[in-house]
């Protein structure tokens, strides 16, 4: 086949493999590998199926990448090429527009994509400090999404940030003098830390909004539900996710005095909001949504469970929020002991709404009197366990609602005065007290902990860790004051409360590092010292900046009152928050928040696409022991990503430190979350992930992650127990039957042939070839000069030049 | 004369399960499709409205043409088994999974139905693609010109004769329709999510093809039984070449379609070299199933984006519908 290449300009000119193969050539140099032929050969014989007969330049820059993304599976020397490759791509899109990083900057202000201010600094110092060699510390999926979402666009959509200039941007919206931006951009660019994903998208830019959650609180009133329809609406469409708390909504059935009817309850309440977020996109970049929370005793329970089933009436079903039990403990103690639960109407039991612990349990109690006397016209007694039971079905079967806890969250509410914590956010990490008038707001950052190793691998690097976390407290900090806020509720939550919230990733990659099991007692413990060091330094820093800057208002409003809280006056209210990172962990390229590796090898679907995920230390670690090997790598697929039963690394490798989400006992991911959430002030938001022969114990996981005093729990992953065929592999469904092998001629004898080149002379190559391409292109091949080898890997291996 | 899996019935026969079945591949098959059930209305197809919208003409073309295809073919997936084979089934536990195969095509119908009405696609001109198309239509006409010859009562079950037809027609279903051609157009699905396209949709589709995989072991199962059941089947030479050619019919004409559609550009980082390949490696594998000899040798897949389909999922769910959920 003859192929053309058309150019950018128009022209065409023959396709020339020698061109293509130079040009990965030039991506390998510099990286240490055994035979860098064998990987040039390896892509083209890739690319050579994908390019057809007329290509263009852009077009087979693509391919070239493709060629090499299919092969990332099998080493990851392939992901850095990968890497690499995009970057030049990126690079070269960018370089075609702009000179340089003031270049940059100048379109940016122009098109007024950047907030003016930003002028202010020193920018020649600033663009000094950019350091270009630290794109080769992102991954491929890491890049792929930057490149995708978060890299800024020009007004006409083509992007104009490279990687440094965005670390430097997002710095940029955060420091507030040239210093301390260089100091944050140094952490950023090593991706020693990251901020949520809002802030990485708006940070220095016209729409300067940093938050990635808001709770608020519904009201039992149709003023109180408009209005925070309409927040909501202002909220998502700035990019944040909105967590709704409502409890406080009358039940159905419950009388409306100003109508003297019956109210239709919360259900069809809940449905504008569905119908809300449904119809806001965030810009494309990431879908807007909305969690819903709702207290258990609530009449209206059974429905609100039912909201995300997929089958029913379409007016009670709610396909595009999230729900959420708040569960008081009173409720939990009866499911445990047996004893019977009651649901009753807020709109006549209100004082059950804010009334937390021991409080709630008195009031709870005394209505369950009034119930039991006939005294309360509207009441449902159901036995808890059956409760229970039926939640967790539901939860398995649909992932909502999840399970939050709400006296754990109210007993280290730091300030009970201001507020009761009516629930959490969107991905449940946040525990900050809200009002109907005050939007509780929370900006995030997480440190990655797998680039916080000492050198020696034995220990954690405490020094930078403290480093990292100070100028995370101080750059969070700063942002509040930067930061725009769709609503006046919000804002004032903020300005009263100053709340921050600091989490982590790549525990699981530390853990590896640091020869510990992830399913291990030492990784409990060590959650716990990290935990309280985080807290430690964290609340330092706090207090060092209430002597600069001030205390939080709030806390300043108490000591005025002289009711003063019993803490050192510090900056905010509460600091540290350990969210999933489903983003910005890919971003890094490390494992997400404080969970295990999810498999060592899968896939995973994102904005960006779907991507094939492998654990890449457990292939050093197989390659150290000379196990890696094509072989390997289809052996650990057909184990579904695991290596426990694989018997010959018996001995090899310690098996121990790569086991999979679902073979680590749910028990113990509860006890890891409970040890760092001793010290965290707000919530560890922990998905569970069960095994399905453990489906049937839910109910004691779930009871154990309560007793063990997790604040909040998230997803609930179950294995899916039916898989398709699989693609790439064979599976064997014949068995030992012969089928039409029975009969004679065209019979399978049972071992396929093996027609793999390599092992042929060339002679029989060539024979081949002239058989498969015909003479004319064979005698073509045999006379290649450099500029017309053919690009068939067959054709190739007789090509004088290809040689 | 000895039970067989296909022969006359009655509605008198055959309403008793038994604890010991016959065929418990059946029973085992029926267990895994329920397993498996799953609605529509779980997926946020909505969401893809922008990016359909964003498609390419070629990719627009491909996707539109694949959606059009699987409407009317999962409509006839089910014409096909209810009006030649079906009737003819003499086992409970085997009915139950092909009526469980059935009811699953109607899930199928119903979720193309909304991505069909979700994007605004012209109804009459997708539910006749199959048909217009003329590489498609021949493709269709393999399947439906064969079946029609056995439908409606027209064959003798308890012959050898109609044996074979009847394994024919379970062959041109469950295996070349529904093992090859539907094949074919997943991987122009599963291209399009691998370039983050169409996500929620190809999370859809991701469903289908584990129940496809599950309706190509119905087929496998009964046709490996049958020729247990009549060793004479084998024997017959010429019979055992037709069938070995008549799959190789159907990947020739797929192989056309996707030359055809692909012709000398590459759609979605995919080329027709990579494509013709691929349906190549799905036939090797689809005689390899029945005890035949490999035709092509192709060991590998060489679409390689498909491993994703192989392994584990997380999904970061707030931007894609998950398929992980269970409904059992
Ligand atoms: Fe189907
Ligand atoms: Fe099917």
């Amino acid at each position: 086949m003859k192929r053309t290449v058309i150019k950018r300009d128009g022209t065409e000119e023959p396709f020339r493999t020698q061109q293509i193969i130079n040009a990965i050539f030039e991506i390998i140099q510099g990286l240490e590998v055994e035979d860098d032929y064998e990987l040039v050969f390896l892509i083209m014989k890739e690319l050579d199926l994908k390019v057809p007969e007329r290509v263009t330049t852009e077009e087979l820059d693509r391919l070239v990448l493709k060629a090499i993304e299919q092969l990332i599976p099998k080493h990851p020397v392939y992901d850095t090429l990968a890497t690499r490759q995009l970057l030049k791509l990126i690079n070269k899109g960018i370089d075609r527009r702009l000179d340089d990083f003031h270049d940059f900057l100048e379109q940016a202000f122009e098109q007024e994509l950047l907030d003016e201010r930003l002028k202010e600094f020193d920018l020649d110092l600033l663009a000094e400090s950019l350091n270009f060699e630290r794109d080769g510390l992102l991954g491929y999926f890491g890049l792929t999404t930057l490149n995708d979402r978060y890299l800024m666009k020009n007004r006409d959509q083509q992007v104009i940030e490279k990687p440094q200039w965005f670390f430097m941007r997002v710095a940029m919206g955060i420091g507030n003098s040239n210093e301390e931006i260089v100091k944050i951009y140094n952490k950023l660019s090593k991706l020693e830390y990251l901020h949520s994903t809002p802030t990485l998208f708006n940070s220095g830019t016209v729409t300067s909004q940093y938050s990635s959650c808001y709770v608020s609180v519904v009201d039992d009133s149709l003023d109180s539900i408009m209005d925070k329809a309409r927040e909501t609406a202002f909220l998502a469409k700035y990019a944040g996710g909105v967590g709704t708390d409502v409890t406080r909504i009358r039940a159905t059935g419950s009388n409306i005095e100003s109508l003297n009817a019956p109210s239709s309850g919360a259900i069809p309440f809940i449905k504008i909001f569905d119908t809300l977020v449904n119809s806001i996109q965030q810009g494309g970049r990431r879908r807007s949504s909305q969690v819903i929370s709702m207290q258990p005793w609530h009449l209206d329970i059974d429905g609100f469970m039912d909201l995300r089933e997929t089958t029913g009436n379409a007016y009670f079903r709610t396909p595009s929020l999230n729900t959420k039990l708040w569960m008081p403990d009173e409720m939990m103690r009866r499911i445990k002991e047996g004893e019977p639960i009651y649901l009753f109407d807020p709109g006549v039991c209100g004082e059950l709404v804010d009334a937390i612990g021991d409080d709630f349990r008195k009031k709870y109690e005394k209505r369950i009197e009034q119930a039991e006397a006939g005294e309360l016209e509207q009441f449902k007694k159901l036995d808890s366990q059956n409760f229970f039971k039926k939640y967790l079905f539901k939860l398995a079967k649909t992932g909502h609602p999840w399970l939050i806890f709400k006296d754990e969250h109210n007993r280290h509410n730091p300030c009970p005065e201001y507020s009761v914590i009516n629930s959490s956010n969107l991905c449940t990490e946040i525990s900050i007290p809200n009002r109907p008038d005050s939007t509780a707001v929370c900006t995030l950052a997480s440190v990655n902990l797998s680039k916080h190793v000492n050198e020696a691998q034995d220990d954690i690097d405490w020094d930078k860790l403290e480093d990292t976390l100070e100028v995370m407290v101080r750059g969070l900090d700063n942002i509040l004051d930067k930061n725009f806020y769709p609503s006046e509720a919000a804002r004032r939550n903020t300005m009263d409360l100053r709340p921050l919230g600091i989490g982590m990733m790549g525990f699981a990659e530390a853990l590896i590092d640091l020869d510990i099991a992830y399913d291990s007692e030492e990784a409990v413990i060590l959650a716990r010292k990290l935990g309280s060091f985080m807290r430690e330094v964290a609340y330092r820093t706090s207090q060092e900046l209430a002597e600069e800057r001030g205390a939080f208002k709030h806390y300043q409003e108490m000591e005025e009152q002289g009711n003063p809280y019993d803490y050192e006056p510090r900056r905010n209210a509460v600091l540290l928050a350990i969210a999933p990172t489903a983003s910005i962990s890919i971003i890094t390229g490390t494992t997400s928040s404080i969970d295990s590796y999810f498999s060592n090898l899968y896939s995973r679907d994102t904005l960006s696409g779907k991507h094939i995920v492998i654990n890449r230390q457990l292939i050093e670690d197989l390659e150290e022991q000379g196990q890696w090997s094509d072989e390997m790598a289809d052996t650990i697929k057909a184990n579904n990503g695991s290596v426990q039963h694989i018997d010959e690394l018996d001995g090899i490798i310690d098996k121990q430190l790569y086991k999979t989400a679902y073979e680590i006992h749910p028990k113990r991911q509860v006890d890891i979350a409970a040890a760092f959430q001793e010290s965290i002030d707000q919530a560890v938001s922990k998905s569970l992930y069960i095994d399905e022969q453990l489906r049937d114990n839910m109910e004691e996981i779930y009871l154990y992650a309560w007793e063990k005093k997790l604040k909040s729990t998230y997803y609930c992953f179950i294995d899916k127990v039916v898989k398709g065929e699989k693609y790439t592999e064979k599976v064997n469904k014949r068995g030992s039957r012969k089928g039409f092998g029975a009969s004679g001629s065209s019979a399978d004898n049972g071992t396929p042939k093996k027609t793999d080149p390599v092992e042929e002379d060339k002679a029989e190559l060539e024979a081949k070839a002239r058989e498969k391409f015909g003479d004319e292109a064979v005698d073509q091949a045999l006379e290649a000069d450099a500029n017309s080898c053919p690009t068939d890997p067959m054709l190739r291996r007789i090509c004088p030049a290809c040689e | 004369m000895p039970h067989k899996l296909i022969g006359r019935t009655s509605v008198r026969d055959n309403i008793k399960l038994s604890e010991d079945p016959s065929y418990p591949i059946f029973k085992e098959l029926y267990e895994k499709q329920k397993k498996a059930v799953w609605f529509p209305e779980e997926l946020n197809i909505q969401q893809d409205a922008l990016d359909y919208h964003t498609l390419s003409e070629d990719e627009k073309d491909l996707f539109d043409t694949a959606v059009g295809y699987f409407c009317s073919s999962e409509l006839l997936v089910q014409n096909v088994l209810v009006n030649s084979f079906f009737p003819l089934l003499t086992d409970p536990h085997a009915k139950m999974s092909f009526s469980t195969q059935l009811f699953m095509e109607n899930i199928h119908s119903d979720f193309f139905e909304i991505v069909l009405q979700s994007f605004g696609m012209d109804r009459e001109k997708m539910y006749d693609v199959a048909f217009d198309d003329p590489i498609l239509r021949k493709k269709q006409s393999l399947i439906v010109d064969e079946i029609d010859k056995i439908s409606y009562g027209r064959i003798d079950p308890n012959s050898l004769e109609g044996q074979k037809q009847i394994l024919r027609a379970i062959l041109l279903n469950n295996i070349i329709l529904e093992g090859i051609f539907f094949y074919s157009s997943f991987a122009h699905f599963f291209a399009l999510k691998d370039m983050a396209k169409m996500k929620n949709v190809v999370s859809g589709v991701e469903l289908v093809l584990i129940d496809e995989s599950l309706h190509l072991q119905n087929g496998i199962e009964a046709i490996l039984i049958m020729l247990d059941e009549n060793p004479e089947i084998v024997e017959d030479q010429e019979y055992v070449q037709e069938i070995r050619d008549v799959i190789l019919e159907g990947t020739a004409l797929e192989i056309e379609y996707v030359k055809h559609k692909f012709g000398d550009r590459t759609i979605l980082g995919i080329s027709y070299g990579e494509l013709e390949r691929y349906l190549k490696y799905i036939t090797d594998r689809r005689l390899q199933e029945l005890g035949f000899e490999q035709e092509f040798h192709i060991n590998e897949n060489p679409l390689r984006f498909l491993q994703k389909e192989d392994v584990k999922k997380l999904i970061n769910f707030f931007e894609v519908s998950s398929t992980e959920y269970t409904n059992y």
